[in-house]
């Protein structure tokens, strides 16, 4: 039954992929994308059930499974390779040459590794990522189905690219769960390159100028990841003979061994994670249509590299790695929360948000301690949610308004209530106590005492990200005083929307029973009396301060409002007022982005100098 | 949850509006005497709060009467924790929260004025929200644990150990107070530049219920402050009223800080001497 689980979360959303590839109708493609999520749905629940677990299905053990990997490992940099000639992009040839390099390294050069001894590994870690991308990916493939036909409206095709775009989207779900489960490092590294090839067509879909050179820019940044990856491998491979990622993660295995493996292997998980300074290739990638930026967002790509430093976690742990890697997150959590509070691009806000969530996640697998690694879990698991949700209002919002402009966004609540409201939620579920993105960072607090500067730059981001957060909600729910029409919003979109907000809403509120699933029965006692068991209170305290507000909205919500004060005489004309001089003044409205402080051309320079320094010092501490 | 703590508990839900509401007529007393004034008597924001609870206004916003509650019961149950003596940290978080509200409420308003200070409320957050996480993670490294209990246990004040930090919390109580930056601030004085700020647009019912929520806030930071000479009860006491005593001498020798000073001068100064204090304490 296990098995069967497992192939359909690896194999059933490439199989429907090419259905919809081959099969071009819409209504076929809607029923097999709805399809798709409710299996992937079953399968990620069966898993769950029986976690934790190991498993030998087939089609990930065999010795086929294994040549198959490895004819990867040659395929795709062969594939990026030619796309780098054809583009004549030097960096994308060098970094595909370096890893074809590596990999006939490994094949060739080195004796073959042991095999795992399970084909399948699964435990919290690896569940909560199956969980993110078989619930929150499958949402956001529905919500793509009536996005790509206005998108495609717009754009007015000729013939559709649809079919071809959720073959990607759907195989991309697929390769994510692969890549959650597998438990040999060949394997791994080969659902690694397919999700590079995967974020490179959907980013490159539109094939518009701009879309590809963003493409070409995450695919190089990629590649180099995959060079650190594959050189990590290639450097275990030849230390320990060993390809078994469970029993490499063993802290005793790596006492007083190098760990500069780590190290790469960490570092490859900032590139994939779009740490600085390597955050410009997700930036990039909001050219593409809004549910590939949900998805490379909030459950896939990004959550690749969160995924490979949290797996490191038990290594890391009270090593000068550790700490460093922990700095490094620290810091992009800190310098991306100040990006983001300058910037007035909806998208853009989102973007590096979530970058700096990924920064603190990483930071919570560099300090390593079980109680850091379960927060960074349910960390990963809520921001997924999270920012899921917040993505598919944008994106419906700039459907419906026709900018991603903070700025133009004001006052949406009047237009466009159901969005507006669902994105003032998941702003405030960002930062709101007892939810589990700001428990989470609490929790990630109080485990990095071990390192004082981390925790200031913990500090500081978490206080950007409040500013940054309110004012997004607060430029929404504006008031206004001219009416606006109400705009109709499809089921398809607003269905996974809500769904998304009740889950986000709903998996915030049980982030500590979540995160007491995740902990070692050694630490539960302790972390439960000394914090999380609070919040329990909590939730009855949010609970009545529910109910109490909602009482005063019912009330209030037929109350005639007062005129707007304006410190002047509200002329006959709406928006405009009788002030000084006695002159007749037009209102305006803006919000302050503090840009000489927050802007993006300077502050992105220094705090990728910075980064990149931490990096080095990373990889270079290893090396000493 | 033992019965000592449940006492703990409603004692602190009940007094601790009441004594944020006495420290602001202590502050319109002491202000108006450095004023040469004769000022209001020391219930008079009792009497403004019951005043404000009779009028009946036309709320700006469908929405404020709800981000209002918000904010009183999130002020409210900070108090309540550090009665308790629960984690300090989550007792920051949920005030924080608080004043998100509050923002979001003005946010909500229809006047230009109510944004503007909405935004910069925001921008306040951001100068002192930091400061004050940092010198409460200090406090939790010197006594080390989270609780307030253990802040209260050391037999040797805390100040002694994280002299650094007096400034950033003294900024913090300044804010708090709303009492600089003047093109901030909701307080009582002249010298302010947008209206009331934040509070520009509550009224009635729902800004007496705001003023509470902040008579909660200035009791849960003033609290905070008082940690550092944990001694006794009484050190306590005095130890805040200090606090509070410095905040109304600086406010009333600068009254013209505006908020991108504030950001851009006074933030980071406190904030690197906690840091460095912060630091100091790891390298003991």
């Amino acid at each position: 039954m296990l098995d069967a689980y497992i192939g359909v979360l690896v194999l059933w959303p490439l199989v429907a992929g090419l259905a919809c590839l081959v099969l071009k109708s819409p209504g076929v493609r809607s029923a097999l994308v709805l399809s798709t999520g409710a299996a992937l749905a079953v399968g990620a629940l069966g898993v769950a059930s029986q976690v934790p677990m190991t498993a030998n299905p087939g089609f990930l053990s065999s010795q086929t499974a294994l040549y198959i990997a490895e004819g990867a490992a040659f395929a795709l940099p062969i594939y990026f390779l030619i796309r780098g000639l054809m583009e004549k992009h030097v960096l994308v040839i060098v970094f595909a040459i370096a890893q074809l390099g590596l990999a006939a390294m490994s094949v060739f050069g080195l004796a073959a590794p042991a095999a795992a001894k399970s084909a399948v590994y699964c435990d919290g870690l690896s569940l909560a990522l199956v969980l993110v991308v078989s619930l929150v990916g499958s949402l956001i493939c529905i919500f793509a189905l009536p996005y790509m036909k206005h998108h495609e409206e717009h754009l007015h095709l000729k013939v559709t690219r649809q079919p071809g775009f959720f073959l990607i989207l759907l195989a991309f779900l697929g390769f994510m769960n692969g890549l959650a489960l597998s438990n040999d490092l060949r394997v791994f590294a080969a659902f690694y390159e397919a999700t590079t090839l995967c974020s490179f067509l959907l980013i490159g879909h539109d094939k518009t100028e701009e879309s590809k050179k963003s493409a070409f820019r995450a695919l190089w940044m990629n590649c180099m990841g995959g060079v650190f990856l594959h050189g990590g491998i290639v450097l275990i491979q030849k230390q320990f003979g060993m390809a078994d990622i469970h029993e490499l993660m063993n802290p005793t295995l790596w006492a007083g061994a190098s760990m500069l493996p780590i190290a790469l292997l960490a570092l490859a998980g900032c590139v994939k994670a779009a740490q600085m300074p390597f955050q410009s290739w997700l930036l990039g990638a909001m050219v593409a249509p809004t549910p590939v930026s949900a998805l490379l967002h909030s459950s896939t790509m990004v959550k690749v590299g969160v995924f490979v430093c949290l797996r490191l976690g038990p290594v890391l742990e009270s090593t000068t790695t550790g700490r460093v890697l922990a700095l490094v997150g620290a810091f992009t959590f800190f310098a991306t929360s100040a990006l983001a509070l300058g910037q007035s691009n909806a998208k853009k806000i989102l973007a590096y948000s979530t970058i700096a969530n990924l920064g603190l996640i990483i930071a919570c697998a560099g300090i390593g301690t079980p109680i850091a690694l379960a927060a960074g879990v349910v960390l990963l698991a809520i921001h997924a949610v999270t920012k899921g949700l917040l993505f598919l209002c944008v994106g419906d919002m700039e459907q419906t308004v026709g900018s991603r402009d903070l700025e133009d966004l004001r006052g949406l609540i009047s237009k466009s209530p159901v969005t507006a409201l669902a994105a003032s939620a998941g702003a405030m579920a960002m930062i709101l106590p007892p939810l589990g993105m700001l428990v989470g960072k609490w929790a990630a607090l109080e485990a990095a005492a071990a390192s004082p500067i981390a925790m200031v730059l913990i500090a500081l981001g978490s206080a950007l990200g409040v500013v940054c957060w309110v004012r997004f909600a607060g430029t929404l729910m504006s008031g206004q005083s001219i009416e606006a029409k109400t705009t109709h919003t499809s089921a398809l979109t607003s269905t996974p929307i809500l769904a998304m907000l009740a889950g986000a809403v709903g998996l915030g509120m049980a982030a500590p029973w979540f995160n007491a699933l995740l902990l070692p029965a050694s630490n539960i006692a302790t972390a439960l009396a000394g914090g999380w068991g609070l919040l329990p209170g909590l939730f009855i305290v949010a609970m009545l301060a529910w109910i109490i507000g909602m009482k005063v909205l019912g009330r209030q919500s037929a109350a005639t409002l007062a005129t707007p004060y304006i410190g002047g005489l509200p002329s006959v004309l709406k928006g405009t007022y009788v002030g000084p001089l006695g002159r007749n003044w037009t209102l305006t409205e803006g919000n302050e982005y503090a840009s000489e402080i927050f802007g993006e051309s300077k502050l992105t320079k220094f705090a990728g100098a910075l980064a990149g320094a931490l990096l080095l010092a990373l990889v270079g501490g290893a090396i000493i | 949850m033992n019965l000592t703590t449940f006492y703990l508990a409603v004692a602190g839900l009940i007094l601790a509006p009441l004594v944020g509401g006495l420290v602001a007529g202590v502050d319109r007393v002491l202000t108006a005497r450095m004023q040469s004034r004769m000022g209001p008597p020391l219930l008079q924001p009792f009497y403004d709060v019951g005043k404000l609870w009779s009028k009946v206004i036309a709320p700006a916003s469908h929405w404020q009467g709800l981000f209002v509650r918000w904010a009183l019961v999130a002020s409210l149950a900070s108090d309540v924790l550090l009665a308790a003596g629960a984690d300090v940290l989550m007792c920051f978080f949920v005030q924080a929260a608080s004043a998100s509200f509050v923002a979001l409420g003005a946010f909500c308003g229809s006047s230009p004025y109510s944004k503007l200070g909405a935004q910069r409320e925001l921008f306040q957050l951001l100068a002192y929200e930091p400061v004050f996480l940092v010198a409460i993670l200090c406090m939790a490294k010197v006594s080390g644990g989270f609780d307030a209990y253990s802040f209260m246990a050391s037999d040797q004040p805390l100040l002694y150990k994280m002299p650094l930090i007096v400034p950033g919390l003294l900024f913090v109580v300044l804010v708090k107070l709303r009492k600089s930056p003047f093109d901030i601030s909701g307080s009582h004085h002249m010298h302010q530049e947008v209206v009331r700020g934040v509070y520009t647009d509550y009224a009635g019912r729902d800004f007496a219920l705001l003023e509470i929520a902040h008579w909660a806030d200035v009791t849960v930071v003033l609290w905070i402050c008082s940690f550092l000479w944990a001694t006794s009860p009484l050190a306590m006491v005095v130890t805040a009223f200090l606090f509070l005593f410095a905040a109304l001498v600086i406010d009333n020798i600068s009254a013209r800080l505006t908020w991108r000073h504030m950001l851009k001068v006074v933030a980071p100064i406190s904030l690197v001497l906690a840091t460095a204090n912060l630091l100091w304490l790891y390298m003991e």
